[in-house]
Formats: structure tokens, sequence, C-alpha cells
């Protein structure tokens, strides 16, 4: 018997309601169930014993049905590169990851180009366009977990807060062996607040001889009270800064010359007085535990760190 | 045949239902506008402020308990409390109980979703109301209950409608729910820890959170179906043995399926299959309800023509039967692994409630208020302006949410020559910028057409027959 029959026979009052009637005119035919419903419904249900059978099922006793399923996987000995272990399971979650994670450590391109890149110094690695390929495939995925959160997917960074990985401008130096040891060590700004040494016309004085080393300002009278202030006893700002304002890698302290701002913002600043109360607020301030980057030793391989060091190196250009 | 005309209205307490409307209309703006704006957070995650009651993690609570609770709630303690009492022939038992059920409801929600926004919350997907709140709730629901099974007992049928059994079902499962799964201890007035801990508390959590859908969600407004289609249609019910069937498989292989949600996570592997599997077999027993709603108007399809009411009660069905298959399918382990901790969920969650449940009762409520305000629709053509508003939003937000759930789990799992992963996370997310602005510009046009309705639903009010006016004014002293 068809739906349409079915149909058929309603229009024609053949079907039969139950009887009961509410509410004025609720009622219910007599159909039979679809037919089609109750194959797919019994379908369901044999779907359902074979997933028993491939899957882990039912509880039986203290234990439970394993099924079928197998899953086989290799765990390899990060050490020796050799194979210890070797098994095949009945089918569950944890062993598939480990099928899953020793599938992609297993990969015959990607331990090649891993014992490569471990043999190799980083400048020997920059050079190679093979094993930087290999960088930009590993070093995504390492920066994108890792360092992006801070410096931003493309290590843009964020002015203020994060130094931009992109510019060519290093506060702790920009060769492939500083940027490891920044990785793998961490790295923590200072610079101490003025505040209270300097007075409000100073700090104002110096901000604008700051400006002058990159140009934003034209030489003055208060930027040479300001450079006074800067070279000598009251300010000292040379001791980290360096005389000519280019700052010291070793110290961590920025380049003053150039027009790259990795705290104060001040390209963004519309005005001159605007771009001297930035840096005088700032310079009042002075910087200490805002700035860290934590170390990555206990988190990332040797081996990681080396390919980050490189992966960042070349996202300023690899000068 | 104990076929009777229509009593007048006076027999009946109309006076609940009509506050239990309303209250479902203002909910329902409410709750589904703040969706709006979370799902306008994802796409521009400055419309935060820096407020904190207005992050997404505080508002979304909010936006859910509305929707489920205040709107879904309301409109099933009206249309349950109007079936109940029509296919009872009996008055509204307790009246002042009843009266209690609404007062209690509607300010359960309003607390509830106040305390969220201070940071309130048991952290426990819609069921995030401290204990003081949920001791409320079980009293209102408690009530819920009296009044509606002596309603039923005073019925002068001899038989208890399909609707009815569906209603009572819900009524008795989420009682269960709701204090099996806020079983806690308290440690302050606004703080408690859950009973459970670890992969319990996650199972507990998840068979509420699951059943919540399968009884609050399905079988409550399958019994406002079973009502309003054939009301709406004119005709008997496709097939009472189906209509026994599908409910007793419904109610019974639901408990069963909370697992699926717990995929790929320290739930034991064989719990998580026999979760997949129930939920498989559990898409038939679903599409009872939906083939015998559908069939229900076999012989009358010219009213999708005619009457807009219909249309919504059709679509919905549509959407049910949808949503129903991909349900069991998301539940299957391969598909999961997929689809799991994408928007492809909420997608689904979204076609079930948006498609569902929102378009059933926008259609039962169009049939329901001329006859609660006895007077005619204000306009016929703002309900079809709404119908397609709506269906129009669904689209929108289920297809941007399949593109962005399955495009960011595809993205997730493709690997580069190297064996390493193709894409960060961070890259996924950029990738869903699109679809989310597709899917808030979805819900936009959805309470766009929840806007229409309110209108047209205070029109008609207010333009009523003064006849109807002095009707109404006599309720009070019956009740």
């Amino acid at each position: 018997m068809s739906d349409n029959t079915l149909n058929t026979k309603q229009k024609t009052g053949v079907v039969q309601t139950t009887g009961h009637s509410w509410d004025g005119d609720l009622q219910e035919y007599t159909n039979p169930l679809p037919r089609w419903w109750l194959w797919c419904f019994y379908g369901t249900v044999v779907f359902s014993i074979l997933y028993w059978f491939i899957y882990p099922s039912w509880p039986v006793g203290k234990g439970w049905l394993k099924g079928y399923g197998t899953v086989d996987y290799t765990i390899t000995d990060k050490a020796t590169g050799g194979t210890v272990e070797k098994k095949d399971q009945h089918w569950n979650t944890r062993a598939l990851l480990l099928e899953h994670l020793s599938e992609a450590a297993n990969d015959p391109k990607r331990k090649e180009m891993l014992a490569k890149v471990q043999a190799a110094t980083p400048e020997q690695i920059a050079k190679d366009p093979q094993l930087m390929e290999f960088v930009r495939s590993v070093g995504k995925g390492l920066f994108g977990d890792n360092c992006a959160a801070c410096h931003g997917q493309g290590g843009q960074g964020v002015v203020g807060l994060y130094p931009n990985l992109t510019d060519n401008d290093w506060l702790w130096g920009g060769s492939t062996d500083k940027i490891q040891e920044t990785i793998t060590l961490g790295r923590k700004g200072f610079m101490p607040a003025f505040g209270a040494v300097l007075k409000p016309d100073q700090l104002d004085d110096v901000a604008e001889y700051v400006l002058t080393l990159s140009n934003e300002a034209k030489p003055s009278e208060a930027a040479d009270r300001g450079k006074a202030i800067f070279q000598g006893q009251v300010g000292g700002c040379y001791y980290c800064h360096g005389a000519d304002g280019k700052g010291l890698a070793s110290m961590g302290s920025a380049n003053l010359t150039d027009k790259i701002w990795a705290i104060v913002d001040v390209p963004a600043q519309k005005t001159l007085q605007d771009k001297k109360a930035q840096i005088a607020s700032f310079v009042a301030k002075g910087v200490n535990n805002t700035r860290i980057m934590p170390t990555w030793q206990n988190r990332l391989s040797p081996t990681d760190i080396k390919l980050l060091a490189v992966y960042v190196h070349q996202l300023s250009g690899g000068k | 045949m104990s076929q009777s005309s229509a009593l007048p209205a006076e027999q009946y307490n109309y006076d609940i239902i009509r506050r239990f409307t309303i209250m479902a209309m203002v909910w329902a703006v409410l709750g589904m506008s703040v969706g709006v704006y979370i799902a306008s957070e994802l796409a521009w995650p400055f419309l935060n402020f820096d407020i904190p009651q207005l992050t997404f993690g505080r508002l979304r609570p909010v936006h859910t308990t509305l929707v489920i609770f205040g709107f879904g709630g309301s409109a099933l303690f009206a249309t349950s409390y109007y079936i109940v009492q029509r296919t009872s022939q009996a008055r509204l038992a307790f009246p002042w109980l009843a009266e209690f059920t609404f007062w209690g409801w509607t300010g359960g929600v309003a607390l509830g979703v106040m305390t969220y926004m201070m940071g309130i919350t048991q952290g426990r997907e819609y069921a995030e109301f401290e204990w003081p709140l949920d001791i409320a709730i079980t009293l209102v629901w408690v009530s819920y209950f009296a009044v509606y099974i002596e309603t039923l007992r005073r019925r002068t049928q001899p038989h208890i409608y399909v609707a009815n059994w569906f209603y009572l079902a819900f009524i008795l499962a989420v009682a269960l729910l709701h204090i099996f799964n806020n079983l806690a201890v308290p440690v302050s007035l606004t703080k408690s820890y859950s009973l459970f801990s670890g992969v319990q508390d996650a199972m507990t959590q998840w068979w509420y959170g699951h059943n919540a859908v399968g009884f609050f969600l399905t079988a409550a407004f399958l019994g406002m179906m079973y009502y309003f289609v054939p009301k709406q249609a004119g005709r008997p019910v496709y097939s009472y043995r189906l209509s026994i069937i599908h409910f007793w498989a419904l109610i019974f292989l639901y408990m069963w399926a909370g697992g699926h949600h717990l995929h790929w996570t320290s739930l034991p592997d064989w719990v998580s299959t026999l979760a997949a599997t129930f939920s498989v077999i559990l898409l038939m027993p679903s599409w009872g309800g939906m083939i015998n709603g559908i069939m229900t108007l076999s012989g009358a399809w010219d009213k999708l023509r005619s009457d807009p009411v219909m249309l919504f009660l059709i679509t919905s069905l549509s959407f049910y039967g949808m949503s129903t298959f991909e349900g069991p399918l998301m539940s299957l382990k391969s598909v999961n692994a997929l689809s799991h901790y994408t928007d492809w969920t909420i997608g689904h969650v979204h076609s079930g409630a948006l498609g569902w449940v929102a378009l059933v009762s926008f259609g039962s409520f169009y049939h329901l208020i001329p006859r609660l305000w006895d007077s005619k629709m204000y306009s016929q053509t703002l309900i079809y302006v709404h119908f397609w508003l709506a269906t129009i939003g669904i689209v929108l937000y289920i297809t941007s949410m399949w593109v962005a759930g399955i495009g960011q789990g595809l993205m997730l799992r493709s690997f580069d020559d190297y064996g390493n992963l193709a894409y960060t996370f961070i890259e996924t997310v950029e990738f869903m910028h699109t679809p989310y602005v597709w899917r808030a510009l979805g819900g936009a046009f959805f309470v766009t057409g929840v806007l229409v309705m309110v209108y047209n639903m205070a029109m008609t009010i207010a333009r009523r027959q003064p006849a109807a006016e002095t009707q109404l004014s006599a309720k009070p002293a019956q009740a």
C-alpha cells in the first residue's frame, strides 16, 4: 500500500478516524505507519548494530565491548629516530591521536628537512632556499600558535605593547643568533621613571631634543636644553641610548634616531605639541614590568627555537 | 463521537494565556536583539566597548536564556494552558497557582539575565541560573505540573489528546533534568559548586543540555504542532498510530543521546559510541512528528497558497525535519571530528531554534491571537512579510554557519607538503569574518520579522471590537 493510495482513500472517506474528537473538530485518522518510515527506522537500528561492532560499545561486566575496529601506530624515539613501539589496538581515541602524531612525525620529507635544520647554523639555513621553504612551513604554525597572540599574525606587533618584528629595527639585536637568544631566555625591558628627577619643563625639553634626533622637530633652544639633560648627568639618557641616541642592543634600549617608534606612538600624533607631550609623559613614567617577553626554552625544543629564529628573522626581510 | 461545538471563550481562563503570549513576544524581541548584537560582536569585536557587562561571555547566556526560557518557555506556557483547557473542555485548575507560574517564570527569567550580566553564573550551558533561582524555578515548575495535571484530570473528554502527552512528557522530563543537573553545594548566595566532578559532571551537564533540546525545544513544541496544525488545516491528524509510536520512541531514545555533545573529549569511547547510535536511531522517531504534521495537510495543499499561518506551520516542520536529519549526521564520530567546536554546531542549533521552534510558535500565535482577543488579525499581508523576512533570515544564518563551520573544520585539519598544519588558528578566525557578517545580517532579518509581528499583534489588540472589550473586562470577576 503506497502513500498515494492512502491519500485517495482519505479523499473518498475510506480511511476512518479513531472516533475520538476534541475541541470541536480535532480528530485522528487511523492510517498505518508509512512503510518507508518503518523501513528507515529498521535501517537506523541495523546501522547502529554495525556501528557497535566497529567501535567500543556496550559495557559488559567490568569492561566493555571493544569492537573490531583497530588503530595502528608507531612511536618514534626522538633521540635516536628509531621505532620503539608498534601497536595494533582496538579502536580508541587515544591510540588514534598517537597514530596521527606518529604519521606527522614520520613524514619522510619532514624528517629529512628536520635533520638538515638540526645540522645547520641559522645563517646556513637562511641561505638555503629549500630549507627556507621548510622554515616558512613550520614557522608559520609555530609563530601562529606561540607568538602571534602578542606580536600579531604577521609579526606587526602593537605600538606601545609588543614590538613590531617586520620593520628591521631591533631592540635586542636582529641577527638570528640574537633572536634565538631572545626566544630562548626571554627579555625584560626597563627604563627608569624620570618623573621624580626632572621637572615638567625639563621633561618637555628632553622630549623636544628626542624629536630632533629623527628630524621630527627642528633645532631650537629648548632642544639644546634637552640635549644638555640627555647627554649630561642630570638625565643621563646616553647611558642606555648612547650619545648618538641610536640605542644599545645589549641594553634593549630603543634607537631614537630612526622614525620607528615602539612605545610612544609619535606618528599618530598630529601636532608637535602632542608628540612632545606623549614623549614627556612616557619619560616621566618609564618602563617597569610592562614589557616582558617570556622565556620559551621550557615550552619549545631547541630545534623549534632555531626554526622560529630564522622565521622571525626573515619576517623583516632577512637582513 | 463526543463531537461538540466550541465553547464560548468565557468558559476558559484566557487571561493567563494572553499575558504569557505578550511576554513571549517581549522576550523574543529582547532575546533576539541581544542575539544580533553578540553576532555583531563576533564580526566586529570593538562592539564590546570594553564594558564587562556587554562582552560576548556575559551576553551569550542572556541571549540563550531570553530566547529559550523567556520566549520559548512563555510560548509553551501560553499554548499548553490553551490546549489543555480546550481539549479537556475544562477550565484551568488552581487559578492562583497558574498566576504564580506566570509571575514566577517571568520574574525568574528577568532576574536570571540580570545576574548573568553581573557575572553571576553556574557556568553550565543553558543552566546558568545560580542555586537560589534554581530553587525558585523548581517551585514554579512543580506548580505548572500541578495546574496541568489537575486540569487534565478534570477533563470532560474520555480521551487525552496527543498534544497533551507531549506537554506532559516535557513537564516531567524538564523537572527531572533541572533538578539533577543543578545539584550543587552553595558556598554563598551567588556561588555554588556542582555536586559532580570531572567527566561525570560533563556527562550530567550534557544529559541535561541535550534533553533540554529534546524535551523543551522538541517534544513540547510537537505538542504545539499537534494542536495548531490540524486546527489551522481543519483536517484530522494523519495517523494516530504514528503519533503513539513516535511519541514513545522519541521520549525513550532522547535520554540516551546527550553524550554526543562530548565526542572527542575524555568521555569514554564506548559511551560516545552509544550516544552516536541512539542519536541515529532517533532520526525516524523525530521525523514521525514531521510526517504526521505535513501529511495532515495532504489533500489540502492549496492552503499553502492562501493561508500564511499554514505557511509558517508547514515551513517550521520542514526545518524541523532538516535539523533532525542534520543532528544524527553530526553525532557520528567521523562527522563530529570535523564539526565539533566549529560554528556548524551553532548553525544546526539555529536551524532548529529559528526554523522549527520560532516558526511553529509564530504560526501558532497567529492562530491564537485572534481567538484570545476575539478579533481578526490586523493584516494578512504583514503575516506574509513576517514569513519571508524570517525565512530569508534563517537561510542566511544557516548557510553562513555552514560555510564558517565546515570551512574552519577543513582548515584546521589540512596539512602542507611537510606534514605541517597548513593554517594557524587565527587564520581560521580571519576566514570566518565574512560569514559572521552574513550571520548577523540573517539575524537582523529575523528580528525585523518579529518586530513586524509585534506591530501586527499590537494593532490587532488595539482595533478589536468593543464587544470583545466588555468580555475582557468581565474576566477578572470570574477568576
